[in-house]
């Protein structure tokens, strides 16, 4: 069985970004040569989430939008405090829920080199404290 | 929306080639989050609705030996994007330190002076080192932010920060633009009581220290000095400063919103004062 990691930079926009990767991940299967596995989707944050769902406009703001309430800002966070080894107020812990809610890795079956999923099934990194650089993983394993 | 208050130290640019940056902006300024590519800041400024920021550098010649980020790198950013205004730094404590501020100030073009007593290690009322860089900045018209207060530099040092020293230097330089930084906390009273009788003292927002910007700006001024207060007698005296990176301006401006104070106080506080301190209104 081979495997192989795949690194990947992006920069998120806006303070809650929704970025679809999912042609990234197609195209990185596709490159691996692997025919038949798995391949693993990761960040490499805590203030960032993976999903999949529907790639459609409305779909992708309203789940944004349902986090928004599910981590309100105006709670009393004990995370709300200076953070010395960053030098900074972690004023975040909004994110770091969000994040935890939404979990931050998905996977697909690979088959004939390709990915097992549904026609409407997108790959979405979503930052939710951006503007920032972020990081995802793509790994692939099989034969 | 003008931000009084932001470093450079997150810009991932000016640290290639200077190795010697992340060691003093790690140790001296207290910073640690890993830079990010220039064009974040811009994003971040877009997220927050700031039009333009004010970049403070910090030279620390004589007690750490360093500059967090020199005058000329300021000049450099501030000359290749407009949204910034580049402020100089000097050290007092050195001997060319006058002449270093002229240069910045009338050859480099820098619009203001950064002075952080607590790290630079030097008495905000003392007559031979800092009243002649004061009666400088007042002749050559510059406005001049001094920190105050609570600073998280680990190698700040509380003596140097009491703000009540600078009653007699905004009493013997009337002419000179002074902005208290940090809101002066933990002695907000004494920053509050100095911008309210002096006319040439001012304050900026950056007064975080636990909690969220919208927690903390209603604990210090809804609920500690009352937004009537601000409202009445210091509508003009009040910058925003978002202290960024450290803290993001995002959530500092919604800080501010999220007060029920009146749309004309917010416009002075965002834009106009900041722009009335650096000539850029009558």
């Amino acid at each position: 069985m081979k495997t192989i990691i795949n690194r990947f930079k992006l920069i998120s926009k806006h303070e809650i970004d929704v970025i679809n990767i999912t042609d990234n991940v197609i195209k990185t299967t596709h490159d691996s040569s692997i025919s038949s596995g798995l391949a693993l989707i990761m960040s490499l944050h805590t203030t960032t989430g993976i999903f999949v769902n529907e790639g459609e406009p409305d779909v992708e703001a309203d789940i944004k939008n349902q986090f928004e309430m599910l981590a309100p800002e105006n709670f009393s966070y004990r995370h709300a405090r200076f953070l010395a080894t960053d030098g900074q107020m972690a004023i975040n812990s909004v994110s770091h829920i969000k994040s935890a809610l939404m979990g931050f890795q998905c996977f697909f079956p690979i088959e004939y080199n390709a990915l097992v999923k549904g026609s409407r099934q997108n790959i979405y990194f979503v930052d939710f404290d951006g503007p920032q650089e972020r990081n995802y993983v793509i790994q692939i394993l099989g034969n | 929306m003008i931000d009084f208050h932001t470093y450079p130290v997150m810009i991932k640019e000016i640290y290639e080639n200077d190795d010697e940056l992340y060691k003093v902006v790690k140790n001296v300024f207290g910073f640690g989050f890993p830079p990010q590519p220039l064009d974040l800041f811009f994003m971040e400024m877009r997220e927050a609705g700031v039009e333009k920021a004010v970049l403070l550098p910090l030279d620390c010649s004589k007690r750490h030996n360093c500059e967090i980020v020199s005058n000329e790198i300021i000049t450099e950013l501030m000359n290749k994007y407009s949204y910034f205004i580049g402020f100089a730094s000097v050290d007092p404590t050195m001997e060319n330190a006058c002449l270093k501020l002229e240069e910045a100030i009338i050859n480099l073009g820098l619009k203001g002076l950064n002075l952080d007593p607590a790290i630079q290690g030097f008495f905000i009322d003392d007559k031979t080192n800092a009243y002649p860089i004061y009666e400088l900045c007042q002749s050559l018209k510059i406005p001049i932010i001094i920190h105050c207060g609570l600073n998280w530099s680990p190698s700040a040092l509380v003596k140097y920060s009491r703000p009540y020293m600078l009653d007699e230097v905004a009493l013997n330089f009337p002419d000179l633009s002074i902005v208290i930084s940090h809101f002066g906390w933990p002695w907000v009273d004494e920053a509050l009581m100095i911008a309210i009788k002096r006319p040439n003292v001012y304050l900026d927002t950056a007064i975080l220290y636990s909690g969220t910007p919208s927690e903390t700006y209603k604990k210090i001024f809804e609920s500690h000095i009352g937004l009537e207060v601000l409202e009445r007698s210091l509508r003009t005296k009040i910058l925003f400063g978002s202290n960024y990176p450290r803290i993001d301006m995002r959530r500092s401006v919604r800080g501010i919103n999220n007060l029920c104070l009146s749309n004309e106080f917010k416009e002075m506080v965002f834009n106009d004062n900041a722009k009335t301190l650096l000539g850029f209104k009558e």
